[in-house]
């Protein structure tokens, strides 16, 4: 049964100095798991951002719950970056902050508000335990004083940390080695299951992408080449998207073997 | 008949032109006015060959519009990006977001920090100055006018212009260059993402800082300058204290000290903004901000001294 779209973009157009996005439309349904993949530059990262405002589209809208992005007003741009937590592709942690007030920034600055001291550092201790970190060892450290997974892995924290019904992916398992990014796509499976989210996960790691998903879109020369289900991506018998899937089998391959 | 301008519809062009072909008395398409000043405008920033598709060069009149209406391009870019930093910035400040202690911590790194650094230069300008006058006027006028030239020389220029030129080195170049790396890495998306605003967390409290800061290390300035002035000619030329301080007061007004803090506020204000502005506006990793810190500093000693240069006919009788 097809639940109700919870993202939709429409119509989505962004050009820098040449077109990146050529009217993308697509629904993003509730408790989805969404793959989106493409070559380097093809605009999915761009597409992720324009769910929250972070990149505003030269024509188009995106619709999160219903609520405008880019039509509505102020509230509820406050109100759908409440209810969305986004991973960074490289964690952008706040270098001057500490992994609890990193993680602590999660909170929707009204429920802030609304907490004492207590609270606050029960939720933050919850999700860094969530993430498999441990809150005694990493709660005073700095960013500079963590690894590239444990950076990765207070990102996360501070996006699930509000309680989110979107999680959105930028490239979560970008320049981790292969134990961790086999760590960190248990902990996006399973997270998108225990807190009962909608998740879409921008990544090059197509192997790993469609394990997880249970659909998937590629983007290739700013449109959506692709859309539909991890095995109907695997049999598609579009060259561009054979092609994509052949070389990324050979990138893994040799990645494999460098590793092993 | 000019060439359609591929791709304006995604920049916006398109919605600023009202009517791209009109029909003609005779019958046939004509261009609008605005389709055509639309093309030049793209032909800017595009480069002809881009718009145009002709492989041959363009001729010497096409390169030099071009090149004017890319450098107008830039300077409107920034005036309207500064323009919305600093309404943004206002609203923070009405709107109560800013955080006193973050205002308070940028005060201690921005004015507390440079003192060391403010107060050897006001000596060595006070020094310099000292010495040239008396270089210049022994023999030729009475000695304690001297005390009136250093004075003068230290409030009115002196202090401010090169506490400025300090502080663009000391903390401008700071904020370009921290914002700009947390642009980079995508730390200023991250506070749009967790609902925070980073013009009232890193903007606001280190404009305010500026405008209170400066005028403060430009007092210290002053008074440092004119102290070792006042040293320096004892040493050199052999002009006491008491006659330093009445050829000091001779030609004192209270006007002075009012314009050099002035200055010093206008400079408090700017440099920071023009630092925030071109650090928020980084792109391109390292390199991009090595690059944008350096053009930053370039554009924060130019700001300061086509001020002061505007200063004198605004202030001055």
């Amino acid at each position: 049964m097809q639940t109700r779209p919870v993202i939709r973009y429409r119509g989505v157009h962004k050009a820098f100095d040449l077109p990146v996005l050529e009217g993308i439309d697509l629904d993003i349904h509730s408790g989805e798991m969404f793959g989106l993949f493409g070559a380097s530059g093809a605009g999915k990262s761009v597409l992720l951002k324009t769910t929250i405002g972070l990149i505003v589209p030269d024509r188009g809208d995106v619709e999160v719950d219903g609520k405008s992005v880019f039509f509505g007003d102020g509230r509820d741009l406050r109100r759908i970056r409440d209810k969305v937590g986004y991973v960074f592709q490289h964690a952008a942690l706040f270098d001057s902050l500490n992994v609890f007030e990193n993680v602590e920034t999660g909170l929707p600055v009204r429920r802030l508000r609304a907490m004492d001291g207590m609270r606050i550092a029960r939720l933050v201790w919850q999700a860094l335990e969530r993430v498999l970190l441990d809150p005694r060892e990493v709660m005073t450290k700095l960013p500079a004083e963590l690894s590239g997974g444990m950076k990765k892995r207070v990102g996360i924290a501070r996006a699930i940390v509000g309680g989110p019904d979107i999680l959105l992916w930028d490239e979560p398992t970008t320049g981790l080695d292969p134990v961790n990014t086999a760590g960190v796509q248990r902990q996006i499976r399973r997270l998108s299951r225990e807190l009962d989210v909608t998740s879409v996960i921008v990544t090059h790691d197509i192997e790993g992408g469609l394990e997880m998903c249970n659909r998937v879109a590629m983007l290739e020369g700013g449109r959506l080449r692709f859309l539909g289900s991890p095995a109907a991506f695997r049999a598609s018998s579009d060259p561009i998207v054979r092609a994509f899937v052949d070389r990324a089998a050979a990138e893994a391959a040799v990645d494999l073997v460098a590793t092993t | 008949m000019l060439p359609t301008p591929n791709g304006l519809s995604r920049t916006g062009w398109r919605a600023l032109v009202p009517q791209q072909v009109t029909q003609g008395e005779n019958g046939r398409h004509e261009e609008h006015w605005a389709t055509r000043w639309a093309w030049f405008g793209t032909c800017a920033v595009r480069g002809f060959p881009a718009v145009t598709g002709r492989s041959e060069t363009p001729s010497r009149a096409e390169r030099w519009l071009a090149q004017v209406a890319r450098a107008g391009r830039t300077v409107l870019q920034h005036s309207g990006e500064i323009a919305i930093l600093l309404r943004d910035i206002v609203a923070a400040l009405v709107g109560l977001r800013v955080s006193p202690r973050s205002i308070l911590r940028q005060m201690y790194v921005m004015g507390v920090q440079s003192i060391p650094i403010v107060v050897l230069t006001a000596v060595l300008a006070g020094i310099v100055t000292s010495q040239q006058g008396g270089y210049q006027f022994t023999g030729a006028i009475p000695l304690y006018v001297l005390g009136s030239i250093v004075t003068e020389s230290v409030v009115l220029e002196m202090g401010p212009v090169l506490t400025a030129i300090v502080l663009v080195g000391r903390v401008g170049a700071r904020i370009t260059a921290e914002l700009g790396t947390m642009k980079v890495s995508e730390q200023i998306d991250a506070f749009y993402s967790v609902g925070r605003d980073p013009v009232s967390i890193l903007a606001a409290p280190r404009v305010v800082a500026g405008i209170i800061v400066v005028p403060v290390l430009v007092a210290i300035a002053n008074l440092v300058g004119i102290l070792a002035g006042m040293v320096s000619a004892q040493l050199t030329v052999g002009l006491g204290p008491n006659s330093f301080l009445y050829g000091a007061r001779l030609y004192w007004q209270s006007w002075d000290l009012f314009y050099s803090l002035t200055k010093a506020l206008v400079f408090g204000f700017t440099i920071p903004v023009v630092a925030i502005h071109m650090g928020l506006r980084t792109e391109g990793g390292a390199e991009g901000v090595g690059k944008t810190t350096t053009q930053a500093v370039m554009f924060m000693t130019l700001a300061v001294l086509i001020m002061d240069a505007l200063f004198p006919p605004l202030l001055l009788d």
